[in-house]
């Protein structure tokens, strides 16, 4: 809210700089976020503006006597509300729902949406531009002047914070105010010049012809106050906070009154706003009261009372502030305090937001000061904290892949379903069913990704732009999908990776294909992560994904269930994200890897007696069935139990040398015995036994 | 014949020391240790010597033999070593040339801040839970005391899935779901990432990360909550940073504070950053609102307790002067691979 300085002094008691009284209301509750030098525009005044937060829940604020109370309390001084003067006006005619005097009747249909309408008629205005005072001050305060009458409501709003209206009463049908709820479709011409379709949760003021204003939101064109208007029907009523909530929301109309009345606007403030603008309007705009306000009213506004125990708030606030020191804090507040062992304290109604004994608590807490309670350092704190299992295992996962190369990222959580498309991903994947938002933000992003690839390719893409052409990225992450039952939507916790060209060494003397990583160097990273967490019981088997090159995928298996992916990116992908080389990536399930896991490790002895080494090489047909892994599980079961590894060391195709379709593998294979040293007897036997395996598997043992 | 035999020693004692490589020595050898070397030839002589000098002749060439010998092998080691000494001059490196071994990717800065932030609260004795991404209505607004249709829910800017399910704005539900399912004594922290529908700049994004506390007990105090956040802000930034509290409003709270640090880059002097004021606000905190502790089920009267939560771009931004929140999400390596 914009405060004039000017405006705000005349119901300050006290003598303090500008700098100081903001920094005592930013530490009271009233942020001040800068000062504002402010020049009218004709250049006839000039003020410091300040530019005040107010929490939702301090709508007393929002006025200049509200924020000069407020500050006297924190000031310790008093608070001058002698600027505020009002006129004779003869008691209101008081009814519960319908009040009736003169030409005028109120009549309130709708007591939930408003329990408080108070109305003055006034006779004889001559509605033209306002007096430079009034101007200024609201050219000040952000308003746009319209006519003296409007002005004078804007300015009572302003100052004492209770949003009003002025209706030309002689375009209200038989004088007849009703406040009630709109009908379905009912419509209204605005005085912004917008037409409004109500629905029947908005709360209208209507005459017996239909609505003429939005209630606590703004009025109706067609009974503005205009150059010929004489009588002006004044209104100043108390909405229900929550109906012109809804109602500003579903209509997407938000002004002063709708920001006021939802944070709460005293109730007991309808007749005194009445009699302060019936005043300045006869100031400015001459005319005269006609009669008595009119004032319906659903209840009586009383103030609550509530009780403090002094031990209570210094137990809570950790202080040790004396009893009295208390009552003296809430009375600067405006409350009523009566001392004895518990406070009783009487609440006025322009604080709504206090309603127990916390919340005086709280109006101790800022009266004293915060920076004033001291600093303790909890005797709670015993013991040790603990990450959970989940946390340490990732945080493992992350080490690991990190010290494989790969650079922490971060990608939004939000994707667009057509980015999938874009990856060529297969398409009756439910990866493709994402769990769509209901008010996204932007155009681009608008459903939960469902998996981590996205957010890695974009980013090798943009670094590709950049002319980084080495890229090792990894991200941990979250993923949803929705769920057939009600409830939340499932999250999985993901890990995928992603590597271009050469990110892992300063290449000089190296040929570029050593330098350049490759399937084998992220299936390396994924058997790692898998070992580094205990699983045993997984395999790789080659697969087919759409966003994958053809023969270059492979899916990570546990048991039975597939729990990651990885290979390298498809050409048409690779082209789609405009990357210069050849991109390999995995994405794995983390959770159920983490669940799979075990940080149980078992000691094995190590080894008394050397080892023997020989190699073996097999040319074979070059198709799955006699994949590596195949091969090497065959000459493990032939080579007997003093066989305890086999490695592959050399692979490859080669039409001249071999033959075409046909591919050459060589192992290394180590022997040892616990106990004792083999003999060479024993080895031979070993490896005619898995030369003689190899064979009758169809395969051909080359020799030296 | 002893006379023969001292100047062959000395004869041979110079052949070995004169011997400029390998090749030189084993000629000298050959020539005066050999089988058929001169001194070989004189041993062999010592038999036709009388009865009486033999025993003296036979020791002393015994001894030449010896030291022969010895002076042999250390010639050799010398010239050993001069070869390799030389042969390393050959195989000289450029030290200055990079090292060639891997390179470690980084951890990403947000998340190394939020580690720090975590292992202090560790320290201080308190266990990290999360919660989910994406909440129920109940758990973000409703257990958190917020009243339906109140402007409070402005600031939260919410994502929604549909009118029960949302993306969380903020990590507090988490405390709920703790205690629900615990009773008192509580200490936990609560990292994750949140999301508001904001728009992205410089300083803002629609997607952060914070880090929630929580601590409820017998007589917990406001003077504690201010003096944990005091040691949290040294711990973080140095003894010369501070926490300052001022009143705000968050539904879940009561009383509650907006926390600001010690502007680190001015000193609290006043800045660009801070907007002149010197200090930087990262969070808001208070005492849990009763209402809050009677819905999960506890004694608001014998339990009292603080909560917390702060921004953690803030304060990885102020830890390694980055000046704008988009570069954590660019995945650009030239960002990500400084750290
Ligand atoms: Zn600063």
């Amino acid at each position: 809210m914009r405060v004039p300085y000017k405006w705000l002094q005349e119901y300050l008691n006290v003598d303090t700089s500008l700098e100081e009284l903001c920094h005592l209301l930013t530490m009271g509750g009233l942020e001040v976020e800068e000062v504002e030098q402010w020049t009218a525009e004709d250049g006839g005044d000039s003020d410091e503006i300040l530019m005040t937060v107010v929490t939702p829940n301090r709508g007393d604020l929002l006025s200049m006597v509200g924020i000069a109370r407020h500050a006297a309390a924190l000031l310790g001084s008093t608070f001058n509300p002698s600027q505020v003067s009002y006129p004779e006006i003869e008691q209101p005619v008081v009814d519960s729902e319908r009040a009736e005097l003169g030409p005028v009747t109120v009549e309130i249909e709708d007591k939930v949406g408003c329990p408080r309408y108070s109305a003055l008629l006034m006779e004889g205005v001559a509605v033209k531009p306002s007096p430079d005072w009034l101007r200024y001050r609201l050219e000040a305060a952000g308003i746009r002047a319209i006519n003296n009458v409007v002005d004078c409501t804007n300015y009572v709003c302003w100052e004492l914070g209770q949003p009003m209206h002025a209706f030309d009463f002689k375009l209200l049908k038989d004088g007849h105010i009703i406040v009630r709820k709109a009908e379905v479709g009912e419509q209204l011409l605005m005085l912004d010049d917008t037409w409004q379709v109500f629905s029947p949760e908005d709360l209208v003021i209507a005459d017996p012809m239909g609505a003429v204003a939005l209630a606590g939101v703004m009025g109706g064109a067609d009974t503005q106050i205009r150059d010929l208007t004489t009588t002006v029907l004044l209104e100043s009523a108390h909405f229900d906070p929550t109906t012109i909530r809804r109602t500003s929301l579903h209509l997407g109309m938000s002004t002063e009154a709708s920001y006021r009345f939802e944070r709460h606007v005293d109730p007991n403030l309808t007749l005194p706003a009445l009699a302060r603008a019936a005043e300045l309007i006869m100031q400015t705009a001459g005319g005269e009261i006609a009669q008595a306000a009119l004032d319906a009213k659903a209840r009586d506004f009383e103030a609550k009372t509530l009780s403090l125990r002094p031990e209570r708030c210094n137990a809570l606030l950790g202080t040790q502030i004396e009893s009295k020191m208390i009552a003296e804090y809430l009375g600067r507040l405006g409350l009523r305090v009566q001392e004895g062992a518990r406070l009783t304290v009487t609440v006025p109604t322009f604080r709504p937001d206090i309603e127990r004994e916390v919340d005086l608590i709280e109006e101790v807490a800022i009266v004293h000061g915060y920076d004033k309670v001291p600093l303790t350092i909890p005797s709670h704190l015993t013991g040790s904290g603990r990450l959970t299992r989940e946390q340490k295992l990732h945080r493992r996962v992350g080490a690991l892949l990190r010290t494989g190369g790969l650079n922490e990222n971060i990608s939004f959580s939000m994707m667009h379903p057509r980015d999938l498309d874009r990856l060529n991903w297969p398409q009756d994947a439910s990866e493709r069913e994402p769990l769509l938002l209901a008010n996204p933000s932007s155009q681009e992003q608008t459903a939960m990704r469902t998996t981590l690839l996205p957010g890695l390719l974009e980013a090798c893409s943009r670094n590709a732009r950049h002319r980084v052409a080495d890229v090792a990225l990894y991200e941990m992450g979250i993923v949803h999908f929705p769920t057939a039952e009600p409830g939340l939507p499932t999250e999985q916790q993901q890990v995928a990776g992603i590597m271009m060209g050469s990110p892992l060494t300063t290449q000089w003397n190296l040929p570029p294909e050593q330098a350049e990583v490759d399937f084998y160097y992220l299936k390396g990273l994924v058997e790692q992560v898998c070992q580094e967490l205990g699983l045993t019981k997984f395999h790789f088997a080659r697969a087919d994904h759409s966003a994958f090159q053809a023969d270059r995928c492979a899916r990570l298996i546990f048991g039975e269930q597939p729990i990651g992916v990885l290979g390298e990116i498809a050409q048409r992908v690779q082209q789609a994200y405009d990357l210069p080389k050849p991109v390999y990536a995995f994405e794995l399930n983390l959770d159920a890897i983490v669940e799979q896991a075990t940080e149980h490790r078992q000691y094995q002895p190590v080894p008394r007696y050397p080892v023997v080494r020989r190699d073996v090489a097999v040319v074979a047909p070059d198709t799955d069935e006699f994949s590596a892994v195949r091969l090497s599980a065959e000459i493990r079961s032939a080579g007997g139990e003093n066989l305890v590894s086999v490695e592959p060391f050399d692979w490859y195709t080669d039409t001249q040398r071999i033959g075409e379709g046909r591919r050459s593998v060589a192992f290394s294979l180590t022997f040892r015995h616990a106990d004792r040293t083999l003999t060479d007897e024993e080895i031979e036997e070993a490896m005619e036994q898995i030369h003689g395996r190899l064979e009758q598997i169809g395969g051909q043992v080359r020799t030296e | 014949m002893e006379d023969k035999l001292k100047a062959l020693a000395e004869e041979a004692r110079q052949a070995i020391q004169q011997a400029a490589d390998e090749q030189q020595l084993e000629q000298a050898r050959i020539k005066y240790l050999g089988r058929r070397g001169q001194l070989h030839q004189i041993t062999q002589s010592i038999g036709q010597l009388p009865d009486q000098q033999r025993p003296v002749v036979g020791q002393l060439a015994n001894k030449v033999s010896q030291q022969l010998d010895q002076l042999f092998a250390q010639r050799q080691e010398e010239l050993q070593t001069q070869v390799a000494e030389a042969e390393r001059v050959v195989q000289a490196l450029d030290v200055t040339l990079p090292g060639r071994a891997p390179r470690v990717g980084k951890r990403h800065p947000l998340l190394a801040t939020l580690d720090e932030m975590i292992e202090i609260f560790l320290g201080l004795g308190f266990t990290v839970v999360e919660g989910p991404e994406i909440e129920n209505y109940y758990y973000s607004f409703e257990a958190l005391n917020y009243p339906e249709y109140h402007p409070a829910m402005d600031e939260q800017m919410t994502f929604y899935i549909n009118d029960d399910v949302l993306l969380r704005s903020q990590t507090s539900p988490v405390q709920i779901r703790v205690m629900e399912n615990q009773s008192p004594p509580v200490r936990i922290v609560a990292p994750g990432r949140c999301f508001r529908r904001d728009t992205v700049d410089a300083t803002h994004c629609h997607t952060f990360y914070q880090l929630e506390g929580l601590l409820v007990d017998e007589s917990v105090t406001f003077a504690d909550l201010k003096g944990t956040l005091e040691v949290f802000a040294r711990e973080m930034f140095g003894p010369q940073c501070h926490m300052r509290f001022r009143p705000d409003f968050f539904p879940f709270t009561e009383p509650s504070a907006e926390i600001a640090l010690t502007c680190i880059i001015c000193g609290g002097e006043g800045c660009r950053v801070c907007g002149d004021t010197g200090w930087l606000e990262v969070g808001g905190s208070g005492m849990v609102d009763p209402n809050v502790l009677e819905m999960v089920g506890y004694d608001t009267e014998k339990y009292t307790g603080w909560a917390f939560g702060v921004g953690v771009e803030r304060f990885a931004m102020l830890r390694y002067g980055i000046d704008d929140i988009r570069l954590f999400y660019s995945g650009d390596m030239r960002f990500l691979a400084q750290f």
